[in-house]
């Protein structure tokens, strides 16, 4: 898609001679305008929300929410939180789930810890560890997180006090450090830093391994019950923010750029096809604001409402 | 939960302990209901929105204790040997008694509550009767009061019940056996609230021990009595009876609508009615009113009452 929109933003600008846009100049104005159609999302998605309880709104083909909810689910991802220290967990970032997060949408916990190890040696879809006591510890439909590469699999059989075989296979290599749980995972209820203490405090609200809270601090999250804090035993499933659009392309003879998808670092569009409209109006308006050409920016910007006012 | 097969209930799987399942399909779980009012009460397109879990945890939480105290007829019993110093240590769970029996003889004899005075703190007076206090300023208290060391050591004057001619006598009841001063004069009158031969009792709530009269020393003590459900704080413990799963949900319903700005008052009213009919219908049902146990009942009908 962003190969069309780039076109098609070079054409209306060429249009009147408007003036031409670096690759370098669209792919900074991509990432802002995807951006922002991003974030608008969630915007038309409370809105149509409450036109729903207002009951104007319809379902079948009519159901808008439905059609939002299914974009933003395309952000959707679910990762096992690196932990940090004491109760607490880094909140997913380029540097541990390897994307930033938008919004955390829930946080999930293994109810009961089983037991930690280090793996002795790789067996294809096995865990084998010579100096762990399964038979005491683990029962079968257990989960085993990886820790080293945050992979989970869950037990079919305990083949012996050292052996235990995986659905999946998850220790490829060594060195594998792993943590088991029972299956069951509980949802953690994200709290105030005003109420945490007086939940603490209260043995009706006090959070259980069945009902676990958590605050965020700087790029952390705390789990309570505190005793909650086991690597391997917290996931979140969250909003990532949108990959940022590249425009690649090779240089021809002539100095000019001609499209290339296949290069590395090439990025398309992650909005569905039908925002291509709302983000070539939105180039176009940071286009003209940076070519400083009034009449472009109107032109998109009353291109925008007219879009607006369909949709509402 | 999830069902569970007929060998996990019956047999847990062949884990221990084996009885974890019995009767487990008349009950649901805190957890349960949490999770399911979460979906089906609460959400954009419901009365109660943007409400805090552990809010919803509390009222489920109260809505069990609530419960526990009068609607469920889960009566828990607890038998302990009564100790020299003649109390009972109330359990960790006790929210108020039932009944308290002596087993005696293979025979389950209940007792009666004393109303009258049988333990009280004392503090230490100097013989100008000025009471003592130690550095911090603390009153000083002996271990036990008069009343408690007359009571304990079977010195405290009752009413002999038992056969014979000092029945009706002001006595003794030292271990078991009764002594009596010298005969004067006649008695009129008994009072009732002690007369009968088995022992009696008086809970001290504060204290949390219950405190019995002289000839309980040594006797086996069956405690009925009811909790408010929290299982000692095992969340997963907690559980309500299938009956009352949809009180439960009201309950929670109009706890949160009543406290919640800006709801209508019929609206407050309408989950008002709702619960309070849901638990009238519930106490119904639990109660097992059938002809066959009423037929049973009415048999004694015609029975002489002496």
């Amino acid at each position: 898609m962003i190969n069309t929109v780039r076109n098609t933003v070079l054409s209306v600008l060429n249009k009147n001679n408007y003036g031409y846009l670096s690759p370098s100049d669209f792919n900074l104005f991509s990432k802002q305008a995807q951006m922002d159609i991003f974030e608008s999302y969630f915007y038309q998605y409370n809105y149509q929300i409450n036109k729903e309880n207002k009951r104007s709104s319809g379902t079948g083909y009519a159901d808008i929410t439905k059609g939002l909810e299914e974009v933003i689910d395309e952000f959707s991802k679910t990762d096992y939180l690196r932990y940090s220290n004491a109760n607490k967990f880094f909140l997913p970032s380029a540097t541990t789930t390897g994307e930033d997060y938008y919004l955390i949408n829930k946080i999930l916990a293994y109810q009961t810890f089983r037991v930690n190890g280090t793996i002795t040696s790789v067996s294809a879809n096995q865990l084998v560890d010579l100096t762990a006591t399964f038979t005491a510890t683990v029962a079968i439909g257990d989960v085993v997180v990886n820790t080293t590469t945050y992979s989970s699999a869950e037990v079919t059989a305990i083949v012996s006090d050292t052996v235990l075989s995986l659905d999946g296979d998850i220790f490829t290599s060594l060195p594998g450090d792993y943590s088991i749980f029972s299956s069951v995972q509980n949802e953690a209820e994200r709290v105030g830093h005003s109420k945490i203490t007086m939940l603490n405090s209260s043995p009706f609200t006090a959070p259980s391994e069945i009902f676990p809270v958590y605050t965020e601090e700087s790029g952390a999250a705390s789990i309570f019950p505190k005793k909650m804090k086991n690597d391997g035993q917290v996931l979140a499933q969250y909003i990532r923010y949108p990959k940022e659009p590249k425009w690649t392309y090779i240089v021809l003879a002539n100095g000019e750029p001609a499209f290339d998808a296949s290069q590395s670092d090439y990025q398309d569009f992650e909005l569905p096809l039908d925002d291509e409209v709302t983000l070539v109006t939105k180039i176009l308006q940071y286009a003209g604001i940076s070519i400083r050409e009034a009449s472009v920016s109107q032109f998109a910007n009353g291109e925008e409402q007219k879009e607006n006012q369909t949709q509402a | 939960m999830a069902y569970i097969s007929q060998y996990e209930y019956y047999e847990n799987g062949g884990a221990n302990p084996e009885n974890e399942n019995w009767g487990s399909y008349q009950y649901v779980t805190l957890k349960d209901i949490v999770n399911n009012f979460m979906l089906m009460y609460a959400g954009n397109h419901s009365l109660i929105n943007n409400e805090e879990r552990y809010k919803v945890l509390f009222h489920a939480k109260r809505g069990v204790q609530e419960l526990n105290y009068d609607a469920f007829k889960e009566i828990k019993a607890l038998e302990l040997n009564v100790s020299d110093l003649l109390r009972f240590v109330l359990p960790p769970d006790y929210v108020n008694w039932v009944r308290i029996s002596l087993y005696k003889d293979g025979v389950l004899r209940p007792l009666t509550e004393n109303i009258q005075a049988t333990s009280s703190d004392a503090y230490l007076q100097d013989n100008s009767y000025r009471i003592l206090f130690d550095i911090d300023g603390n009153v000083l208290k002996p271990e036990f009061s008069f009343l408690d060391t007359d009571r304990i050591a079977g010195t405290k004057k009752s009413i002999y019940l038992g056969d014979g001619a000092y029945n009706g006598k002001d006595g003794y009841n030292i271990d078991g056996a009764w002594y009596f001063d010298y005969s004067i004069g006649a008695r009129y009158g008994l009072n009732t609230e002690t007369a009968n031969s088995n022992p009696t009792f008086r809970i001290d709530k504060k204290s949390g021990v219950i405190n019995f009269s002289s000839s309980m020393a040594g006797e086996l003590c069956v405690l009925e009595y009811v909790s408010d459900g929290m299982e000692n704080g095992d969340e997963s413990s907690i559980s309500v009876n299938k009956m009352f799963e949809e009180f439960i949900y009201a309950y929670i319903r109009y706890s949160i609508l009543n406290s919640k700005l800006g709801v209508q008052e019929y609206v407050v009213n309408r989950a008002k009615k709702d619960k309070s009919s849901l638990l009238r219908n519930a106490k119904i049902r639990i109660s097992n009113i059938h002809p066959g146990r009423l037929l049973m009942n009415m048999r004694g009908q015609n029975k002489i009452i002496k």
